[in-house]
């Protein structure tokens, strides 16, 4: 798109390419590395840009010491069941505003779309007494419910964009050979929204693996705690900072997403791109 | 186009009663919803209504019952200068990430729509700031801005730019401009993605006409490019400041709100009055407050989302 013939644009295209790129990916860089270097080799006046000798004891720590593998295990429960049940509810959402004609449903879809008006930190004061009322405070079930408001919108939305572009012929056909709407839904419309529905679960589960704000408040025990409150609380402490370690963690915390991400990276920023702006 | 293809399928099922078959369709329109509308009425519009009300009365961990005391919240809350310098350090927040973001995140995907070696994968790296947890952004930067190792600091010293080491997270401004820093860093990779998607949908012969023309690359950046980006903006703008008025998490494990309260936003306010104090009334007050700031954008985006439909 540019011309970079004269050594001026090049020079300018390059610097801010190198600015740019050193602020987006030096800190991970920086991250990763800290997590390799002893304590010795951390805390320096001159840090070293390579480790001098690959440490693995704050990976070990990271791992003996606290419960981070319970807590990696309860995110992993509770972030893949509750965006496997936050796209269940999109898709057939979707699929009702997409290809069907009802006066209600305008004003029922701004309604779920207008969820992202409320803000998660008010209705968390109501969320915390209703689930203390059922007995579903500090569960992971309890927690798996709570965070359907995060994606439920956005996914709606996103699975509404994909449904609208199957041929409505293709659901005719179907039709004429004497299928009933949801076995159209299931055995048509479902196989080929795959991409969608991946895309829209992968959204929702980064959402909650991500969040701190509900799993924080709504769990209060060591046995149920998930990933990031349980990081926050041991090493928040900023007297006694044990960075080696935090990094190390991060870096556990941070893996799974990141691998699933590296394997579906392609589809998904197409599917919520066009689910925001189109 | 619904309506066109139910016309069809009327016309290709001669065999059914029209009207039969529509209320079928309906019945079924309306069952799949049941399920997303009853999430949606149980975790969104019911605790939404609750908090609401509960703004109307006196209710605290020393109160059994809410005691209803109209409006004495609101004048609580807005009489408060806590809360109202609350509100003005979120404007600060919301406004500096929401433009640093869209500039660096334009200039990001112009950078990133020109054609050179090595594009793909900058481009698949440059997602890595959103997807990592929330703590996680925290620590790393939490970690790059440290008072006395923070190589920021060690690289600041050496250049120098300054002669003793900021102690970011301990001073107002250092700790705002911190967390605007990692928030930005966060949401640049999305913001990239959004333009490079407007920047895909342009005519590029456009682009080639004006370069015969002499066109200079900052003149079509200028003429043509932000032109055809404007409605991009407008959106992307609204829907950054919703997420920007709506963060908590990395704020939160940045700073917690403070130095003492140099970055109590309105939802950190909001969670320490809920589940700090346990002054369920106090905190819904102020969240009537933050809905109130949030509407007039979310409406706006909710417009320009429907328009095109």
């Amino acid at each position: 798109m540019f011309e970079l013939r004269s050594w001026k644009a090049k020079l300018g295209f390059t610097v801010l390419l190198l600015t740019i790129a050193f602020f987006l990916f030096f800190p991970v860089y920086w991250a990763l590395i800290s997590a390799f270097k002893s304590n010795q080799e951390l805390y320096r006046l001159d840090p070293t840009l390579v480790p001098n000798e690959f440490f693995w004891g704050h990976f070990v720590s990271a791992i003996t010491d606290g419960n981070i593998l319970l807590q990696l295990k309860n995110s992993l429960l509770t972030s893949t069941s509750s965006a496997l049940l936050n796209a269940s509810l999109a898709a057939l959402a979707g699929y009702s505003f997409a290809k069907f004609d009802y006066p209600a449903k305008k004003p029922l879809m701004l309604l779920i779309l207008s969820a992202q008006m409320f803000p998660f930190g008010v209705l968390l004061i109501s969320i915390y007494p209703m689930l203390q009322a059922v007995n579903l405070l500090d569960t992971k079930l309890g927690l798996t419910i709570s965070y359907i408001v995060f994606a439920l919108p956005v996914s709606t939305y996103m699975m509404y964009s994909y449904f609208k572009q199957i041929p409505n012929e293709l659901i005719e056909a179907a039709k004429v050979d004497g299928a009933s709407n949801m076995t159209i839904f299931r055995r048509i419309v479902l196989p080929i929204s795959l991409p969608a529905f991946i895309t829209v679960t992968l959204y929702a589960f980064m959402w909650s693996w991500n969040d701190l704000l509900y799993s924080m408040t709504l769990i209060t025990s060591e046995e149920n705690r998930t990933i990031g409150p349980g990081l926050l609380l041991r090493y928040i402490n900023e007297n006694n900072a044990d960075w080696g370690g935090a990094m190390a963690a991060s870096f556990l915390a941070a893996a799974p997403v990141v691998m699933v991400f590296a394997i579906l990276q392609k589809q998904f920023i197409g599917g919520v791109t066009s689910g925001a702006v189109k | 186009m619904d309506i066109a293809s139910r016309k069809t399928v009327g016309k290709q099922q001669p065999t059914n009663a029209k009207g039969s078959l529509k209320r079928s369709d309906r019945r079924f329109a309306y069952a799949i919803l049941v399920p997303a509308m009853t999430a949606f009425l149980i975790m969104v519009a019911y605790p939404f209504f609750d908090a609401m009300s509960m703004s109307f009365f006196q209710y605290t961990i020393y109160d059994l019952e809410p005691i209803f005391i109209g409006f004495d919240n609101f004048v609580a809350v807005l009489t408060d200068p806590y809360v109202l310098g609350s509100w003005l350090t979120t404007a600060i927040f919301v406004v500096g990430t929401t433009l640093l973001t869209m500039t660096l995140g334009l200039a990001w995907a112009l950078l990133m729509y020109q054609d050179f070696k090595g594009r793909g994968v900058m481009r698949t790296l440059t997602l890595l700031p959103w997807i990592l947890p929330s703590t996680v952004s925290a620590f790393v930067w939490a970690w790059m801005l440290n008072g006395k190792y923070g190589i920021v600091n060690v690289m600041l010293l050496g250049a120098g730019f300054i002669d003793s080491p900021i102690q970011f997270l301990s001073e107002d401004i250092g700790a705002m401009l911190a967390v605007i820093l990692t928030r930005t860093w966060i949401s640049i990779p999305l913001f990239m993605s959004f333009f490079l998607a407007g920047l895909q949908g342009m005519d590029y012969q456009q682009i080639e006409a004006a370069r015969i023309d002499g066109a200079g690359n900052l003149r079509i950046v200028k003429r043509l490019i932000l032109p055809h980006l404007k409605p991009v903006f407008l959106v992307t703008g609204a829907l950054g400041m919703i997420g920007n008025l709506q963060q908590f998490d990395i704020i939160y494990a940045l700073t917690g709100g403070g130095p003492v309260r140099a970055t109590s936003v309105l939802s950190i306010e909001v969670f320490r009055q809920a589940f700090e104090n346990w002054d369920l009334g106090m905190a819904s007050a102020i969240g009537v407050l933050w809905v109130f700031t949030l509407m007039p954008i979310v409406i706006f985006y909710l417009r320009s989302l429907f328009k095109e439909d």
